[in-house]
């Protein structure tokens, strides 16, 4: 693991970033330049710049790892393959390209999908956040290998088409939330009692005026986007508020309940399996 | 697929007659993390974000009726297929979901059920 604190090392990345390289949508300069890295096989860093800062790494063409400001990295305690005692964090460990997956035999199935999942998702969560109609890229820099490398490689399409479908449910809980809406605790008044799991209780005991989606997320580890959904769960339970905007003064707006479906995101994606 | 290395795990279900589809889901983020499906099997995408809202909605429901109860297992039952939804490993973190579709004509729906709660315990254990 790197001894250079993260936010130093994503803010040197971005410092590179050439100014005039804005893009303007999904299907857009940087998308197609992340394709084009991919077709070529490339294998280093490219620096994105935008409303957070970062870098995506690649190797052979594929996304082995991505980190930006405004998400959460891997976790700072071991977990997954680390965590099992089945992997380095050595960063020449992971340079030989084997997959993520073979170290993990005999490990039980859950346990195995748990880690995978627990080191993928920060990943995918960084390069939802960097690829956005605000960002900018820097000149790819071969050969930087990731400072974390813990991710086996995603195919760009792959990559490109979950951002697609996250970008799509983030669109449709805008009118009610977003990564960044203040928020806070509600007390319901037309139901006594609720039942909340686990990943749900963490979010309303630390749930104060003013704390965000993206706050929570950072503060537990947690991934952004997942923690933004969990954010709307609550709200469409009226366990969780925007501050100003109580549930039960929302009849004239999108009641939450009614706003985000997977489904749709996936059809407004284009349903891509890449 | 996020997950190629999970594939294996699907295999399993696909022993079930008049199998067409199983994928892994993330439950939190709607994510496919893991698919295989037959010539005729539908979009794994589709499908997974069906589950996904299915299972959302559902949690609501559970969260507004507050029986301390946890969702087990969904089917729902076309006119031509089965569509069937399990947790894997209730009560664990992450919420990972299986997606089974099978064919209605060739499917036994008991014999079924019972291949994908098997499978779903063979996770954990």
């Amino acid at each position: 693991m790197s001894q250079i604190p993260r936010r130093t090392r994503v803010r040197r990345l971005a410092e590179s970033v050439l100014p005039g390289r804005a893009v303007g949508g999904y299907a857009n300069l940087i998308a197609a330049r992340l394709r084009k890295l991919a077709a070529e096989g490339s294998t280093g860093m490219l620096p994105i710049s935008g409303h957070g800062d970062g870098a995506i790494f690649f190797r052979g063409g594929q996304v082995v790892y991505a980190e930006s400001s405004r998400t959460p990295g891997p976790p700072r305690r071991e977990v997954g393959l680390a965590a099992l005692g089945l992997a380095s964090t050595d960063v020449t460990a992971r340079s030989n390209g084997a997959a993520a997956g073979a170290e993990l035999a005999g490990v039980p199935p859950f346990d195995r999908l748990a880690g995978l999942l627990a080191l993928t998702e920060p990943t995918i969560d960084a390069v939802t956040d960097l690829v956005c109609s605000e960002s900018r890229y820097a000149k790819f820099r071969q050969s930087d290998l990731p400072p974390v490398p813990l991710v086996s490689p995603l195919s760009m399409g792959t990559v490109l088409a979950e951002v697609e479908r996250r970008h799509q449910v983030l669109r449709q809980l805008a009118p009610v939330v977003t990564a960044d809406t203040p928020i806070a605790r509600h007390v319901p008044r037309d139901s006594p009692r609720f039942q909340v799991s686990a990943p749900q209780w963490a979010l309303l005991v630390r749930s104060g005026a003013g704390t965000t989606p993206r706050a929570l997320a950072m503060t537990l580890s947690r991934s952004v986007f997942g923690t933004t959904i969990e954010v709307y769960r609550l709200l469409a339970l009226g366990l969780l508020a925007v501050p100003g905007h109580p549930p039960e003064l929302a009849a004239g707006g999108p009641r939450p309940a009614e706003v985000m479906s997977f489904m749709r995101a996936v059809s407004d994606a284009g349903g891509s399996d890449a | 697929m996020i997950l190629p290395a999970a594939d294996e795990l699907l295999a399993p279900v696909m022993a079930i007659d008049g199998f067409r589809l199983a994928c892994l889901i993330d439950g939190s983020t709607g994510m496919v993390l893991a698919s295989l499906e037959n010539r005729d099997g539908p979009a794994p995408p589709t499908a997974a974000a069906g589950a996904a809202d299915i299972i959302n909605v559902l949690t609501l429901l559970n969260g507004r009726l507050a029986t301390g109860e946890n969702i087990e297992d969904v089917m729902v039952t076309f006119s031509d297929s089965f569509f069937m939804v399990r947790p894997v490993g209730l009560d664990q973190e992450p919420q990972i979901l299986l997606l089974v579709i099978a064919d209605r004509q060739r499917t036994n729906l008991a014999m079924a059920h019972r291949s994908i709660r098997d499978c779903c315990a063979s996770f954990t254990s």
